[in-house]
């Protein structure tokens, strides 16, 4: 009996606990939502200019008013987990393997992974 | 006439001189240019011996060279007829085989071959007892890509450690960590299937030496498996072009068992669902993690995520085990991070009814480059600091805290220090503060 009520009393806990972060979830993902639909509308009323090449060469300060760059995308999602590895220490078909498992590794959007590849490629060793 | 008579006289006088005197003088010019000239002579004539005898040998090897590029030009022209037989041929198989699928973007086996991990060298020293190396660790990864859409890769932890024997001494360790094999089926979805590294957290698939900034692993993590053998999809998608995502893992797994069959508290293994054929109970174990990544900037960025596994653990299958984890990482500008988790497990049991094994670990760093101090060995610090703590329902306590840092010596190439201030109470009680040293080096 008191087997039971300590599992009963565990499993409302781990109900609770996936609830609140559900609540959470939701939450941040509507906010982060609403915060990308904003930055192309503003992105959509901008002129030309905003889309020039020079704007493309400088990272944003605000990530979500372009498209990122290979280069951004790296800076982006490799150096949150370990130092920069640089270009040059892999040859081209060493860093298709190497962000292959690295998209598998580190749950990185397919297209997102091609542009840190081709990035990458652009100035990898022999 | 007496002119003529003079001068006469003075040509015949001339001339008795000038026979006279020639004489003398050819006999002078003689004597030594005909020697020096004769010698002259001779050595030209043995200069031209040597030039003819060489021009002989020039002639005989461009004779040989002629006849070698004869034979090379045959060779060549055979060599060409088999290689266009051979192509010919091969065409006329693959017309035949060409039911079976092609490599795409066929090339060498070595070509897609390639080898990462890391290697770490520990010194460790507690307090009341002789410092000594303690560890030395060899973790390769080798990756294998077969294909654009399939990649297999396993990893191995080669170790030599202290203390692992009873009575003192050290032990050689070889251990899979993983070997997997990954199929990216679409954008969106990959299968994997092996020995996996399991997403409970995202401690395990960061864990490496280089990557973790303080030698040991928080204590809490020792409530759950590393690895697990079953099959999982996987994947992320974007939100939006900032980078954002959503990640996403579902896998199911032999999962945990009991060492000695029952359901006694202590008796779980939490990877050891493998009997001497099948399983040793016939309920494997499911979970899975969802993650939201949120960067605003380059090196600001947010990442939640919880995750989870259920699953019976004893043989008869009437005692489940489930865990949750909450985790947490911050990055604000790239000198500063902070991350953690928080880990709930559930145990079901024979003798102590429901027990809830659980810890939190939360870690911090900060790069001195940050400060601007144009130091260069300064700047190549960087401060960490680490709280952990756990529970293990068998009357153990143990709270963590440690203070070190990292130097790095290049990219890759990373020595770590810490110190360690223990205090740990109950029957399973921890030793007492400790400082670490370890060398890691990142393939």
């Amino acid at each position: 009996m008191k087997r039971l009520t300590s599992f009963k009393l565990g499993l409302r806990e781990g109900v609770r606990l996936v609830a609140v972060t559900a609540v959470i979830y939701a939450a941040f993902i509507a906010f982060a939502t609403g915060a990308d639909t904003k930055a192309e509308d503003a992105k959509s009323a901008d002129t030309k200019a905003a889309d020039s090449k020079a704007a493309d060469a400088k990272p944003a300060k605000k990530a979500g008013k372009k498209k990122l760059t290979g280069a951004e995308l790296y800076a982006i999602h490799c150096n949150r987990c370990h130092a920069e590895r640089y270009a040059t220490e892999f040859t081209p078909g060493q860093w298709k393997t190497l962000m292959t498992h690295m998209r598998v590794r580190a749950n990185l959007p397919a297209a997102q992974a091609k542009l840190i590849l081709k990035y990458l490629q652009e100035d990898s060793g022999n | 006439m007496k002119i003529h008579s003079l001068i006469l006289g003075i040509l015949a006088a001339g001339c008795v001189i000038g026979f006279t005197l020639t004489p003398r003088a050819g006999a002078v010019v003689n004597d030594e240019d005909f020697s020096s000239l004769k010698d002259l002579v001779t050595k030209q004539g043995r200069r031209i011996d040597q030039l003819e005898q060489t021009h002989e040998q020039d002639q005989k090897t461009h004779e040989q060279d002629q006849q070698q590029i004869q034979q090379l030009k045959q060779q060549l022209g055979e060599t060409h007829a088999v290689a266009t037989n051979a192509t010919q041929k091969a065409e006329e198989v693959a017309r035949v085989q060409s039911a079976y699928p092609v490599v795409s973007g066929a090339m060498s086996a070595m070509h897609n071959f390639t080898m990462v991990g890391d290697a770490e060298v520990q010194f460790g020293k507690a307090a009341g007892q002789h410092g000594s190396f303690v560890l030395a660790d060899f973790a390769p990864i080798f990756l294998f890509r077969a294909s654009d859409n399939v990649l297999f890769e396993a990893g191995f932890d080669v170790t030599l450690q202290n203390g692992s024997q009873p009575g003192g001494g050290s032990a050689t360790h070889v251990d899979l960590s993983f070997a997997q094999l990954d199929y990216l089926f679409n954008d969106y979805v990959t299968v994997v299937a092996g020995d996996m590294v399991l997403p409970l957290g995202t401690y395990s698939e960061r864990a490496a030496g280089w990557l973790n900034k303080i030698p040991d692993d928080p204590f809490s993590r020792d409530f759950l498996p590393g690895s697990g053998v079953g099959v999982q999809l996987r994947g992320a998608i974007p939100v939006g072009q900032s980078g954002q995502m959503v990640t996403y893992s579902v896998y199911g797994v032999n999962g945990p068992s009991s060492i000695d069959t029952n359901g006694i508290a202590g008796n779980l293994d939490l990877g050891g669902n493998v009997g001497d054929t099948g399983n040793w109970h016939a309920n494997p174990s499911g979970g899975g993690r969802i993650g939201w990544f949120y960067p605003w900037q380059a090196h600001y960025d947010l990442e939640l995520g919880v995750s989870g596994q259920t699953g019976v653990w004893d043989n008869a299958g009437r005692r489940s085990w489930s865990a949750g984890v909450l985790d947490a990482a911050l990055h604000i500008s790239p000198y500063f991070e902070a991350k953690g988790e928080y880990i709930y497990t559930m145990q079901e049991t024979d003798d102590m009814g429901t027990i809830h094994p659980q810890g939190w670990w939360v870690q911090a760093g900060y790069k001195l480059a940050g400060l601007n101090l144009e130091i260069p060995r300064i700047s190549n610090v960087e401060l960490v600091s680490r709280y952990d703590t756990m529970h293990d329902a068998l009357g153990t306590k143990t709270d963590r805290a440690t203070v070190g840092f990292v130097y790095y010596i290049s990219n890759t190439l990373l020595f770590e220090g810490d110190y360690e201030f223990l205090h740990s109470r109950g029957p399973n009680a921890l030793p007492s503060n400790a400082f670490v040293l370890q060398l890691s080096y990142g393939l």
